[in-house]
């Protein structure tokens, strides 16, 4: 590219150069993408694993406070993983999946102050909520990659999260974000390399 | 009848800038430049040819304590674009 900076290319030329410039951009701005779900996908099967052993092992349901341990480490690490890559842009594909993962966290963090607040007596079955939240945010980010296997990923995950949520009880229900991690981890290799 | 080539598109260098900048909101010059493959000086003149007739807009600030330049393609610029790719089409397509 460097040496050849006027007209001498041929029209076929001209769009194998677009073709080729525009695929490279998409494929760093989304192997970006690739990095955050891994690191959100491992810190999911972390927190939900050691909160499950604590409640499972003690019986105190008061455990799931360490839920906030998730943006705290979360967020942080973010900035930590972002600084390698933080001149590579987002394009609309990109904007929207984090547009949509923020929407989910907001569901979430509201969800759950207004169920220890204000929800208790109607009682919320919260994992039901969240993991079918989480199905659905997963296999909207597939659609948007189009990519079937994190389609069909959220959907084993949303709706059959949700039947075993209503089936298991208690400190079991942690599994199922422990598997939702996983998944989340899944899908950031999946996107790694496919946009490698 | 072919359609003209834009001739300012039809170069190697500012026609990749053009086509990542068609892509996304905005791009820092550095990340021009690894995309491209190019050389500071090099990519800094096509960036002022094509920010002179109005396609991009270059920004230049500070990310923190470093010197930081965000180029913007324009709506003319994406016109621009448009039309060269339309043309190209139309080349190949005869």
């Amino acid at each position: 590219m460097e040496n050849n900076n006027e007209n001498n290319m041929t029209a076929q030329e001209s769009l194998n150069l677009i073709n080729e410039v525009l695929n490279n951009s998409r494929k760093s701005i989304l192997s970006k993408n690739g990095k955050h779900f891994i690191l959100w996908g491992v810190l999911l099967t972390i927190v939900s694993f050691v909160i499950y052993e604590l409640w499972h092992t003690t019986g105190n349901p008061n455990w799931n406070l360490l839920w906030v341990a998730m943006p705290i480490i979360g967020f942080p690490m973010v900035k930590i993983i972002s600084k390698k890559d933080a001149d590579t842009p987002q394009n609309a594909i990109s904007r929207q999946i984090s547009g949509l993962w923020l929407a989910y966290c907001a569901f979430v963090m509201l969800i759950f102050v207004a169920s220890v607040f204000f929800l208790k007596p109607m009682q919320m079955n919260l994992s039901l909520i969240i993991v079918l939240l989480l199905g659905f945010t997963e296999c909207a980010s597939g659609i948007m990659l189009k990519n079937w296997t994190i389609i069909i990923s959220g959907c084993i995950l949303g709706v059959g999260g949700a039947f075993a949520a209503q089936s298991v009880q208690s400190a079991e229900q942690l599994l199922l974000f422990v598997f939702g991690g996983l998944i989340i981890m899944l899908t950031g290799l999946i996107v790694k390399s496919q946009y490698k | 009848m072919f359609p003209k080539l834009d001739p300012l598109l039809h170069s190697e260098l500012r026609l990749a800038v053009m086509s990542i900048l068609a892509e996304v909101e905005s791009a820092d010059f550095s990340y021009l430049k690894k995309q491209t493959s190019s050389t500071s000086g090099n990519l800094s003149v096509q960036l002022d040819k094509l920010s002179a007739a109005n396609y991009i807009s270059v920004e230049k600030g500070f990310k923190g304590k470093v010197p930081c330049t965000t180029c913007k393609i324009t709506e003319t610029g994406m016109e621009a674009f448009h039309n060269y790719v339309k043309a190209l089409q139309e080349y190949i397509s005869k």
